[in-house]
């Protein structure tokens, strides 16, 4: 699991934002939107120390 | 769909200032990273990604106009983020428990990406229902100085947190409660 890896994509996202080409922009927001996903599921899954 | 050169002039100012609220919020975490030497955990380096995914959205709207779907995404975003930042919340919220990190006004960082993750919500669903009419447009606009100088910072603070996240966890994970940069030599050592 590369912490960096969701940074690095949404950098890349950002500039094609910036150059105002919006597909790979959008392209790589999903990315990043997906290992931003992959990454909680990682770090969230233990238990609460709460009765919810 | 309205033909004009610079179309939706209003309303790209507001999303100007909303991703300069987000650039805003990304400088001011790495400043109290920086200044205070506290180093951010796994869940508020997922809380930064979903601001820079927020920020994006309107980066869009600022550089190509309004849009629905740069909306979508800055919405999509933030429900990701209130997600991780709620996952902390409660994390740190049995009595006895000090937190993670210095608070600030009162409230800890995590908390404050709750109430700002609210915030771009319900910013971005009052700019779509005020902006239904521009529809949707791929043609880049022309972006004032300012503009200019606005997107430059969100790609900075963007550029800042790559560097800063690789400083801490290198090309691997992070540990829960990090102490040291991983690829920086400790205070600790002679």
């Amino acid at each position: 699991m590369i912490m960096m890896l969701p940074f690095l994509t949404g950098l890349v996202a950002v500039w094609f934002g910036v150059a105002g080409k919006r597909r790979p922009c959008v392209t790589f927001w999903v990315l990043t939107l997906l290992i931003f996903a992959a990454w909680c599921q990682h770090h969230m899954t233990s238990p609460l120390a709460l009765s919810l | 769909m309205m033909f004009s050169r610079n179309p939706a002039r209003g309303s790209r100012v507001l999303n100007g200032l909303a991703l300069l609220g987000v650039t805003g919020i990304l400088g001011m975490a790495f400043a109290w990273q920086i200044l205070y030497d506290e180093l951010p955990c796994p869940l508020c380096l997922l809380q930064r990604v979903a601001l820079i995914l927020a920020g994006v959205g309107f980066l869009l709207n600022l550089r190509l106009g309004p849009s629905p779907m740069h909306y979508a995404m800055s919405i999509a975003a933030s429900l990701g983020g209130m997600v991780a930042s709620g996952r902390q919340i409660l994390l740190h919220m049995a009595p006895g428990d000090p937190g993670y990190g210095s608070p600030f006004l009162g409230m800890h960082f995590y908390t404050w990406a709750f109430i700002a993750f609210a915030a771009i919500i319900v910013f971005s669903i009052l700019m779509q229902t005020a902006d239904r009419k521009w529809g949707d447009s791929m043609l880049k606009k022309p972006v004032p100085v300012v503009g200019v100088v606005v997107m430059a910072l969100f790609f900075i603070m963007t550029l800042a947190n790559v560097g800063s996240t690789t400083l801490e966890c290198g090309f691997g994970p992070c540990p829960d409660d990090p102490a040291t940069y991983l690829w920086l030599p400790s205070s600790a050592t002679p």
